[in-house]
Protein backbone atom coordinates (compact mmCIF):
# COMPACT_ATOMS: atom_id res chain seq x y z
CA UNK A 1 0.00 0.00 0.00
CA UNK A 2 2.84 2.56 0.97
CA UNK A 3 5.00 1.55 -2.08
CA UNK A 4 1.64 1.89 -4.03
CA UNK A 5 1.31 5.59 -2.99
CA UNK A 6 4.98 6.44 -3.64
CA UNK A 7 4.00 5.75 -7.16
CA UNK A 8 1.77 8.43 -8.33
CA UNK A 9 4.46 10.73 -6.30
CA UNK A 10 7.44 8.78 -8.58
CA UNK A 11 5.34 9.38 -11.73
CA UNK A 12 4.62 13.39 -10.53
CA UNK A 13 8.21 14.07 -10.04
CA UNK A 14 9.46 12.75 -12.66
CA UNK A 15 6.68 14.35 -15.00
CA UNK A 16 8.44 17.56 -14.20
CA UNK A 17 11.68 16.33 -16.10
CA UNK A 18 9.74 14.50 -19.24
CA UNK A 19 6.59 15.17 -21.09
CA UNK A 20 3.85 13.46 -19.57
CA UNK A 21 3.27 11.49 -22.59
CA UNK A 22 6.45 9.47 -22.20
CA UNK A 23 6.06 9.39 -18.28
CA UNK A 24 4.57 5.96 -17.45
CA UNK A 25 1.51 5.55 -15.39
CA UNK A 26 3.48 3.73 -12.83
CA UNK A 27 0.09 3.70 -10.15
CA UNK A 28 -2.12 1.99 -13.09
CA UNK A 29 0.64 -0.67 -13.95
CA UNK A 30 0.65 -1.32 -10.11
CA UNK A 31 -2.88 -1.58 -9.57
CA UNK A 32 -3.14 -4.22 -12.69
CA UNK A 33 -0.20 -6.10 -10.83
CA UNK A 34 -2.11 -6.19 -7.79
CA UNK A 35 -4.83 -7.95 -9.70
CA UNK A 36 -2.39 -10.60 -11.04
CA UNK A 37 -0.33 -11.22 -7.84
CA UNK A 38 -2.33 -10.22 -4.67
CA UNK A 39 -3.74 -13.11 -3.07
CA UNK A 40 -7.16 -11.81 -1.98
CA UNK A 41 -10.06 -10.39 -4.23
CA UNK A 42 -11.62 -8.23 -2.00
CA UNK A 43 -8.31 -7.01 0.20
CA UNK A 44 -6.99 -6.54 -3.36
CA UNK A 45 -10.13 -4.09 -4.42
CA UNK A 46 -10.10 -2.14 -1.52
CA UNK A 47 -6.17 -1.28 -1.68
CA UNK A 48 -6.81 -0.61 -5.39
CA UNK A 49 -9.80 2.18 -4.68
CA UNK A 50 -7.68 3.52 -1.81
CA UNK A 51 -4.07 3.67 -3.83
CA UNK A 52 -7.05 5.47 -6.43
CA UNK A 53 -8.30 8.25 -4.12
CA UNK A 54 -4.67 8.92 -3.37
CA UNK A 55 -3.98 9.77 -7.07
CA UNK A 56 -7.26 11.81 -7.48
CA UNK A 57 -5.70 14.24 -4.69
CA UNK A 58 -2.42 14.60 -6.41
CA UNK A 59 -3.80 15.05 -9.81
CA UNK A 60 -6.29 17.13 -11.55
CA UNK A 61 -9.66 15.16 -11.57
CA UNK A 62 -12.41 14.81 -9.19
CA UNK A 63 -12.46 13.12 -6.35
CA UNK A 64 -13.09 9.26 -6.96
CA UNK A 65 -12.57 9.13 -10.72
CA UNK A 66 -9.09 7.21 -10.43
CA UNK A 67 -10.51 5.59 -7.52
CA UNK A 68 -13.71 3.62 -9.75
CA UNK A 69 -11.19 3.17 -12.82
CA UNK A 70 -8.22 1.68 -10.61
CA UNK A 71 -11.06 -0.22 -9.53
CA UNK A 72 -11.83 -1.25 -12.94
CA UNK A 73 -8.16 -2.25 -13.48
CA UNK A 74 -7.66 -4.48 -10.88
CA UNK A 75 -11.06 -6.45 -11.68
CA UNK A 76 -9.76 -6.44 -15.11
CA UNK A 77 -6.79 -7.87 -14.44
CA UNK A 78 -8.06 -10.27 -12.32
CA UNK A 79 -10.60 -11.54 -14.69
CA UNK A 80 -8.47 -11.44 -17.83
CA UNK A 81 -6.18 -13.25 -16.07
CA UNK A 82 -8.02 -16.10 -15.24
CA UNK A 83 -8.95 -16.59 -19.44
CA UNK A 84 -5.35 -15.39 -20.46
CA UNK A 85 -2.03 -15.84 -19.49
CA UNK A 86 -0.96 -12.77 -18.79
CA UNK A 87 2.02 -13.59 -16.75
CA UNK A 88 3.81 -13.87 -20.33
CA UNK A 89 5.52 -10.58 -21.56
CA UNK A 90 3.59 -10.60 -25.07
CA UNK A 91 0.30 -11.03 -23.40
CA UNK A 92 0.62 -8.77 -20.61
CA UNK A 93 2.00 -5.76 -22.91
CA UNK A 94 -0.84 -6.24 -25.18
CA UNK A 95 -3.07 -6.16 -22.05
CA UNK A 96 -1.46 -3.13 -20.71
CA UNK A 97 -1.94 -1.28 -24.14
CA UNK A 98 -5.13 -2.00 -24.11
CA UNK A 99 -5.86 -1.09 -21.07
CA UNK A 100 -4.25 2.30 -21.35
CA UNK A 101 -6.91 3.48 -23.96
CA UNK A 102 -10.17 2.21 -21.67
CA UNK A 103 -8.75 4.08 -19.16
CA UNK A 104 -8.07 7.08 -21.11
CA UNK A 105 -11.35 6.53 -22.70
CA UNK A 106 -12.98 6.06 -18.64
CA UNK A 107 -11.31 9.10 -17.81
CA UNK A 108 -12.05 11.31 -20.81
CA UNK A 109 -15.70 10.64 -20.44
CA UNK A 110 -16.13 10.84 -16.69
CA UNK A 111 -14.77 14.29 -17.10
CA UNK A 112 -16.81 15.14 -19.60
CA UNK A 113 -20.07 13.57 -17.89
CA UNK A 114 -19.12 15.64 -15.00
CA UNK A 115 -17.78 18.97 -16.70
CA UNK A 116 -18.71 20.54 -20.07
CA UNK A 117 -15.14 19.20 -21.63
CA UNK A 118 -15.62 17.78 -25.21
CA UNK A 119 -15.71 14.12 -25.08
CA UNK A 120 -13.99 13.49 -28.22
CA UNK A 121 -10.94 14.69 -29.26
CA UNK A 122 -8.58 13.81 -31.54
CA UNK A 123 -5.26 15.63 -30.35
CA UNK A 124 -5.92 12.84 -27.50
CA UNK A 125 -4.95 10.36 -29.78
CA UNK A 126 -1.30 11.60 -30.14
CA UNK A 127 -0.79 11.69 -26.84
CA UNK A 128 -2.67 8.22 -26.26
CA UNK A 129 0.64 6.29 -28.69
CA UNK A 130 3.41 7.22 -26.81
CA UNK A 131 2.16 6.78 -23.46
CA UNK A 132 0.34 3.21 -24.40
CA UNK A 133 3.93 2.44 -25.67
CA UNK A 134 6.22 3.65 -22.63
CA UNK A 135 3.56 2.10 -20.55
CA UNK A 136 3.95 -1.39 -21.96
CA UNK A 137 7.62 -1.17 -21.36
CA UNK A 138 7.70 -0.30 -18.29
CA UNK A 139 4.75 -2.74 -17.65
CA UNK A 140 7.29 -5.87 -17.21
CA UNK A 141 9.24 -4.72 -14.67
CA UNK A 142 6.66 -2.96 -12.41
CA UNK A 143 4.47 -5.91 -12.27
CA UNK A 144 7.01 -8.45 -11.87
CA UNK A 145 7.87 -6.51 -8.74
CA UNK A 146 4.73 -6.37 -7.56
CA UNK A 147 4.65 -10.14 -8.12
CA UNK A 148 7.75 -10.48 -6.08
CA UNK A 149 6.64 -8.28 -3.17
CA UNK A 150 3.25 -10.74 -3.08
CA UNK A 151 4.78 -13.92 -3.11
CA UNK A 152 7.37 -12.61 -0.24
CA UNK A 153 4.02 -11.27 1.85
CA UNK A 154 2.30 -14.50 1.17
CA UNK A 155 5.47 -16.77 2.14
CA UNK A 156 5.80 -14.68 5.18
CA UNK A 157 2.59 -15.19 6.15
CA UNK A 158 2.48 -18.79 5.55
CA UNK A 159 5.68 -19.52 7.58
CA UNK A 160 3.40 -17.95 10.50
CA UNK A 161 0.85 -19.82 10.59
CA UNK A 162 3.45 -23.49 10.69
CA UNK A 163 2.08 -25.41 13.60
CA UNK A 164 4.88 -25.47 16.14
CA UNK A 165 5.21 -28.93 17.87
CA UNK A 166 5.12 -29.13 21.58
CA UNK A 167 7.90 -29.69 23.68
CA UNK A 168 7.49 -31.73 27.15
CA UNK A 169 6.81 -35.21 27.35
CA UNK A 170 2.85 -34.79 26.91
CA UNK B 1 -24.60 -22.68 -2.47
CA UNK B 2 -21.28 -22.08 -0.64
CA UNK B 3 -19.96 -20.89 -3.47
CA UNK B 4 -22.73 -17.95 -3.65
CA UNK B 5 -22.28 -17.26 -0.22
CA UNK B 6 -18.41 -17.12 -0.71
CA UNK B 7 -19.28 -14.63 -3.89
CA UNK B 8 -22.10 -12.29 -1.87
CA UNK B 9 -19.22 -10.49 0.65
CA UNK B 10 -16.93 -9.78 -1.91
CA UNK B 11 -19.60 -8.44 -4.60
CA UNK B 12 -21.37 -6.59 -1.57
CA UNK B 13 -18.18 -4.98 -1.17
CA UNK B 14 -17.73 -4.07 -5.15
CA UNK B 15 -20.77 -2.67 -5.28
CA UNK B 16 -19.87 -0.45 -1.95
CA UNK B 17 -16.67 0.66 -3.74
CA UNK B 18 -18.36 1.79 -6.31
CA UNK B 19 -20.68 3.40 -4.72
CA UNK B 20 -17.84 5.13 -2.63
CA UNK B 21 -15.88 6.49 -5.35
CA UNK B 22 -19.31 7.46 -7.45
CA UNK B 23 -20.83 9.57 -4.48
CA UNK B 24 -17.52 11.25 -3.88
CA UNK B 25 -17.03 12.38 -7.32
CA UNK B 26 -20.76 14.16 -6.88
CA UNK B 27 -19.84 15.43 -4.08
CA UNK B 28 -16.17 16.55 -5.07
CA UNK B 29 -17.71 18.19 -8.12
CA UNK B 30 -20.41 19.99 -6.04
CA UNK B 31 -17.63 21.77 -3.36
CA UNK B 32 -15.69 22.42 -6.62
CA UNK B 33 -19.08 24.44 -7.98
CA UNK B 34 -19.80 25.91 -4.45
CA UNK B 35 -16.24 26.79 -2.77
CA UNK B 36 -13.64 25.49 -4.32
CA UNK B 37 -11.79 22.51 -1.85
CA UNK B 38 -9.51 23.50 0.49
CA UNK B 39 -8.29 20.00 1.64
CA UNK B 40 -7.98 19.45 5.20
CA UNK B 41 -7.58 16.09 7.29
CA UNK B 42 -6.17 12.75 5.65
CA UNK B 43 -6.76 14.82 1.90
CA UNK B 44 -4.94 17.68 2.64
CA UNK B 45 -2.39 15.09 5.08
CA UNK B 46 -1.60 13.26 1.54
CA UNK B 47 -0.91 16.70 -0.59
CA UNK B 48 1.63 18.14 2.11
CA UNK B 49 3.42 14.46 2.15
CA UNK B 50 3.40 14.60 -1.19
CA UNK B 51 5.83 17.90 -1.87
CA UNK B 52 8.45 16.71 0.37
CA UNK B 53 8.49 13.44 -1.14
CA UNK B 54 8.42 14.74 -4.96
CA UNK B 55 10.93 16.94 -4.17
CA UNK B 56 13.19 14.04 -2.69
CA UNK B 57 12.31 12.15 -5.85
CA UNK B 58 13.45 15.26 -8.04
CA UNK B 59 16.41 15.62 -6.32
CA UNK B 60 18.64 13.35 -8.35
CA UNK B 61 17.19 14.33 -11.46
CA UNK B 62 17.89 18.06 -10.46
CA UNK B 63 21.21 17.16 -9.86
CA UNK B 64 21.55 15.68 -12.93
CA UNK B 65 20.48 18.44 -14.72
CA UNK B 66 21.91 21.02 -12.85
CA UNK B 67 25.26 19.34 -13.50
CA UNK B 68 24.24 19.37 -17.23
CA UNK B 69 24.05 22.75 -17.46
CA UNK B 70 26.05 24.65 -15.53
CA UNK B 71 29.54 22.06 -16.16
CA UNK B 72 28.53 19.56 -19.39
CA UNK B 73 27.35 22.80 -21.40
CA UNK B 74 29.38 25.60 -21.71
CA UNK B 75 29.24 27.35 -18.39
CA UNK B 76 29.50 31.30 -18.88
CA UNK B 77 27.42 30.44 -22.14
CA UNK B 78 24.84 29.18 -20.19
CA UNK B 79 24.33 31.32 -17.15
CA UNK B 80 24.68 34.39 -19.53
CA UNK B 81 22.14 32.68 -21.70
CA UNK B 82 19.80 32.62 -18.38
CA UNK B 83 20.04 35.97 -17.36
CA UNK B 84 19.50 37.24 -20.83
CA UNK B 85 16.36 35.05 -21.25
CA UNK B 86 14.95 36.34 -17.88
CA UNK B 87 15.91 39.92 -18.74
CA UNK B 88 14.29 39.48 -22.15
CA UNK B 89 11.19 37.67 -20.22
CA UNK B 90 11.02 40.99 -18.16
CA UNK B 91 11.10 43.78 -20.76
CA UNK B 92 8.73 41.87 -23.36
CA UNK B 93 5.71 41.98 -20.35
CA UNK B 94 6.85 45.41 -19.39
CA UNK B 95 6.27 45.79 -23.34
CA UNK B 96 2.71 43.60 -23.09
CA UNK B 97 1.38 45.74 -20.57
CA UNK B 98 3.09 49.18 -21.85
CA UNK B 99 1.31 48.56 -25.46
CA UNK B 100 -1.95 47.42 -23.82
CA UNK B 101 -2.06 50.65 -22.05
CA UNK B 102 -1.67 52.59 -25.14
CA UNK B 103 -4.28 50.37 -26.89
CA UNK B 104 -6.40 50.83 -24.10
CA UNK B 105 -6.60 54.51 -23.23
CA UNK B 106 -4.38 56.34 -26.03
CA UNK B 107 -2.50 58.07 -22.87
CA UNK B 108 0.29 57.58 -21.02
CA UNK B 109 -1.08 58.27 -17.78
CA UNK B 110 -3.66 55.38 -18.05
CA UNK B 111 0.39 53.25 -17.47
CA UNK B 112 0.68 54.03 -14.27
CA UNK B 113 -3.30 53.22 -13.41
CA UNK B 114 -2.79 49.96 -15.57
CA UNK B 115 0.35 48.90 -12.94
CA UNK B 116 -1.11 49.67 -9.82
CA UNK B 117 -4.11 47.20 -11.31
CA UNK B 118 -1.03 44.44 -11.57
CA UNK B 119 0.24 45.59 -7.99
CA UNK B 120 -1.45 42.12 -6.38
CA UNK B 121 0.82 40.81 -3.77
CA UNK B 122 2.33 37.20 -5.07
CA UNK B 123 3.96 35.07 -3.83
CA UNK B 124 6.98 32.96 -5.24
CA UNK B 125 6.41 29.14 -5.39
CA UNK B 126 7.99 26.47 -6.50
CA UNK B 127 7.08 23.67 -8.84
CA UNK B 128 7.53 20.53 -7.29
CA UNK B 129 5.26 17.86 -9.04
CA UNK B 130 2.92 17.37 -12.06
CA UNK B 131 -0.31 15.70 -12.30
CA UNK B 132 -0.32 11.89 -11.27
CA UNK B 133 -2.32 11.29 -14.09
CA UNK B 134 -1.19 12.21 -17.86
CA UNK B 135 -5.09 13.07 -18.90
CA UNK B 136 -5.30 16.30 -16.69
CA UNK B 137 -2.69 19.19 -16.18
CA UNK B 138 -2.56 20.29 -13.23
CA UNK B 139 0.75 20.79 -11.17
CA UNK B 140 1.72 20.69 -7.00
CA UNK B 141 3.38 23.91 -5.85
CA UNK B 142 5.28 24.34 -2.40
CA UNK B 143 3.09 27.01 -0.55
CA UNK B 144 -0.66 26.57 0.81
CA UNK B 145 -2.98 28.14 3.22
CA UNK B 146 0.01 29.03 6.07
CA UNK B 147 1.46 31.22 3.02
CA UNK B 148 -2.41 32.74 2.32
CA UNK B 149 -2.79 30.88 -0.77
CA UNK B 150 -6.47 29.98 -1.55
CA UNK B 151 -9.02 28.51 -4.10
CA UNK B 152 -9.55 30.36 -7.08
CA UNK B 153 -6.37 32.47 -6.88
CA UNK B 154 -4.86 32.95 -10.51
CA UNK B 155 -1.23 31.56 -10.94
CA UNK B 156 0.95 33.52 -13.36
CA UNK B 157 5.12 32.85 -14.56
CA UNK B 158 7.30 36.09 -15.84
CA UNK B 159 6.07 34.68 -19.31
CA UNK B 160 1.90 34.72 -18.95
CA UNK B 161 -0.95 32.97 -17.50
CA UNK B 162 -0.15 29.69 -15.97
CA UNK B 163 -3.46 28.63 -13.96
CA UNK B 164 -5.70 28.65 -11.25
CA UNK B 165 -5.53 26.98 -7.65
CA UNK B 166 -8.15 24.83 -7.33
CA UNK B 167 -7.52 23.16 -4.01
CA UNK B 168 -4.75 23.58 -1.06
CA UNK B 169 -3.61 21.49 2.06
CA UNK B 170 -1.51 23.75 4.92
CA UNK B 171 1.80 23.70 2.82
CA UNK B 172 0.81 22.73 -0.89
CA UNK B 173 -1.79 23.39 -3.23
CA UNK B 174 -3.06 22.22 -6.31
CA UNK B 175 -2.98 24.57 -9.74
CA UNK B 176 -4.89 23.31 -12.12
CA UNK B 177 -3.19 24.35 -16.10
CA UNK B 178 -4.87 26.29 -18.90
CA UNK B 179 -3.88 23.43 -20.65
CA UNK B 180 -6.12 21.46 -19.09
CA UNK B 181 -9.56 20.22 -20.94
CA UNK B 182 -11.55 21.72 -17.76
CA UNK B 183 -9.65 24.97 -18.18
CA UNK B 184 -11.50 28.17 -20.01
CA UNK B 185 -10.48 31.73 -19.61
CA UNK B 186 -12.44 34.56 -21.18
CA UNK B 187 -9.32 36.45 -23.74
CA UNK B 188 -8.98 39.06 -26.30
CA UNK B 189 -6.96 39.60 -29.08
CA UNK B 190 -4.71 42.27 -28.21
CA UNK B 191 -4.35 43.90 -32.04
CA UNK B 192 -8.42 43.75 -32.81
CA UNK B 193 -9.77 43.48 -29.32
CA UNK B 194 -11.86 40.24 -30.66
CA UNK B 195 -13.02 38.37 -27.71
CA UNK B 196 -13.17 34.76 -27.58
CA UNK B 197 -12.78 31.89 -24.66
CA UNK B 198 -9.62 30.02 -24.66
CA UNK B 199 -9.78 26.35 -23.83
CA UNK B 200 -7.54 24.15 -22.87
CA UNK B 201 -7.16 20.89 -25.19
CA UNK B 202 -5.20 18.47 -22.24
CA UNK B 203 -1.88 18.79 -25.05
CA UNK B 204 0.26 21.38 -25.61
CA UNK B 205 -2.01 24.05 -27.63
CA UNK B 206 -4.89 25.58 -26.52
CA UNK B 207 -8.08 26.51 -28.46
CA UNK B 208 -9.53 29.91 -28.53
CA UNK B 209 -13.13 29.28 -29.51
CA UNK B 210 -16.57 31.14 -29.58
CA UNK B 211 -15.17 33.81 -31.14
CA UNK B 212 -17.40 35.69 -34.06
CA UNK B 213 -16.65 34.69 -37.77
CA UNK B 214 -16.26 38.45 -38.59
CA UNK B 215 -13.66 38.96 -36.04
CA UNK B 216 -10.23 40.13 -37.01
CA UNK B 217 -7.78 37.12 -36.11
CA UNK B 218 -4.54 36.61 -37.70
CA UNK B 219 -1.81 34.08 -37.06
CA UNK B 220 0.87 35.63 -34.86
CA UNK B 221 -1.75 37.66 -32.66
CA UNK B 222 -1.36 37.87 -28.87
CA UNK B 223 -4.26 36.90 -27.24
CA UNK B 224 -4.44 38.19 -23.43
CA UNK B 225 -6.96 37.73 -20.71
CA UNK B 226 -9.69 39.96 -21.11
CA UNK B 227 -10.57 40.75 -17.36
CA UNK B 228 -14.46 39.43 -18.42
CA UNK B 229 -14.23 36.02 -16.72
CA UNK B 230 -13.79 38.06 -12.91
CA UNK B 231 -11.32 35.73 -12.36
CA UNK B 232 -8.26 36.37 -13.85
CA UNK B 233 -6.86 40.32 -13.98
CA UNK B 234 -7.00 42.02 -17.33
CA UNK B 235 -3.81 41.71 -19.47
CA UNK B 236 -2.31 38.84 -18.79
CA UNK B 237 -0.63 37.34 -21.76
CA UNK B 238 -2.49 33.92 -22.60
CA UNK B 239 -0.57 32.81 -25.83
CA UNK B 240 0.20 33.32 -29.60
CA UNK B 241 -2.22 32.29 -32.36
CA UNK B 242 -0.84 29.68 -34.94
CA UNK B 243 -4.01 28.66 -36.99
CA UNK B 244 -7.15 30.03 -37.78
CA UNK B 245 -10.25 28.01 -38.82
CA UNK B 246 -11.84 28.44 -41.91
CA UNK B 247 -15.58 28.77 -40.09
CA UNK B 248 -17.46 27.82 -43.68
CA UNK B 249 -21.13 28.65 -43.19
CA UNK B 250 -20.77 28.77 -38.98
CA UNK B 251 -21.14 32.02 -37.15
CA UNK B 252 -17.88 31.55 -34.82
CA UNK B 253 -14.53 30.39 -35.95
CA UNK B 254 -11.68 29.19 -33.45
CA UNK B 255 -8.21 29.86 -33.48
CA UNK B 256 -5.47 27.86 -32.38
CA UNK B 257 -2.96 29.26 -29.78
CA UNK B 258 0.62 28.18 -28.50
CA UNK B 259 0.73 29.22 -24.68
CA UNK B 260 3.28 32.09 -23.81
CA UNK B 261 4.56 29.96 -20.80
CA UNK B 262 6.35 26.87 -21.72
CA UNK B 263 4.86 24.73 -19.13
CA UNK B 264 7.78 21.50 -20.44
CA UNK B 265 10.78 24.49 -18.15
CA UNK B 266 8.53 25.83 -15.62
CA UNK B 267 9.63 25.73 -12.52
CA UNK B 268 8.69 28.78 -10.70
CA UNK B 269 5.50 30.38 -10.66
CA UNK B 270 3.79 33.36 -8.89
CA UNK B 271 0.40 32.41 -6.83
CA UNK B 272 -1.36 36.24 -7.37
CA UNK B 273 -2.93 36.13 -3.80
CA UNK B 274 -6.17 37.81 -4.49
CA UNK B 275 -8.99 36.47 -6.47
CA UNK B 276 -11.17 38.04 -8.98
CA UNK B 277 -14.34 39.35 -8.30
CA UNK B 278 -16.00 36.51 -9.51
CA UNK B 279 -14.02 34.25 -7.31
CA UNK B 280 -14.67 36.44 -4.45
CA UNK B 281 -18.47 35.90 -4.69
CA UNK B 282 -17.86 32.36 -4.98
CA UNK B 283 -16.19 32.02 -1.92
CA UNK B 284 -17.20 35.04 0.39
CA UNK B 285 -19.03 31.79 2.52
CA UNK B 286 -15.62 30.33 2.82
CA UNK B 287 -13.87 33.25 3.36
CA UNK B 288 -16.32 34.15 6.41
CA UNK B 289 -15.64 31.08 7.56
CA UNK B 290 -12.30 30.90 7.49
CA UNK B 291 -12.20 34.67 9.33
CA UNK B 292 -14.59 33.32 11.73
CA UNK B 293 -11.72 30.08 12.77
CA UNK B 294 -9.22 33.14 13.00
CA UNK B 295 -10.97 35.21 15.59
CA UNK B 296 -11.99 31.87 16.92
CA UNK B 297 -8.14 31.15 17.67
CA UNK B 298 -7.47 34.88 18.85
Amino acid sequence: MLIGTLAPMIQGAAGTFFPSRFCPDLSMLWIIGLGLYWPSAGGGAAISTALGFVVDLLSGALLGQHALLRLLAFGAARICSRQLNLRGTLPLMTFVVIFTVVNAAGSTLLTAFFTSGPVVDTTILMHLIPHSIVNAIFAVPVIRLVGGISSWLDSNARQLLVLQPRNGSG
Amino acid sequence: MAQFRNRTPLSALIAGLVALAVVAMVVDRRSVLRSGSELSGWAGSVLDVAVPVEQMIALPFELTRDAWRSYVAVVHVGEENEALRARLARLEEENLQLREALVASGRLQRIAKIREEFEVPMLASELVGVDASAWFRSVLVNRGRNHGVRSGMPVISERGLVGLVTSTSKNASKAMLVLDRQSAVDGIVQRSRSRGIVRGTGTDQLDFEFVVRESDVRIGDVVITSGLDGIHPKGIRIGEVTSVSDPGSDLLQTATLVPAVDFGRLELVFVMLRRGSTMELLYQDEDAEIAGAARSLK
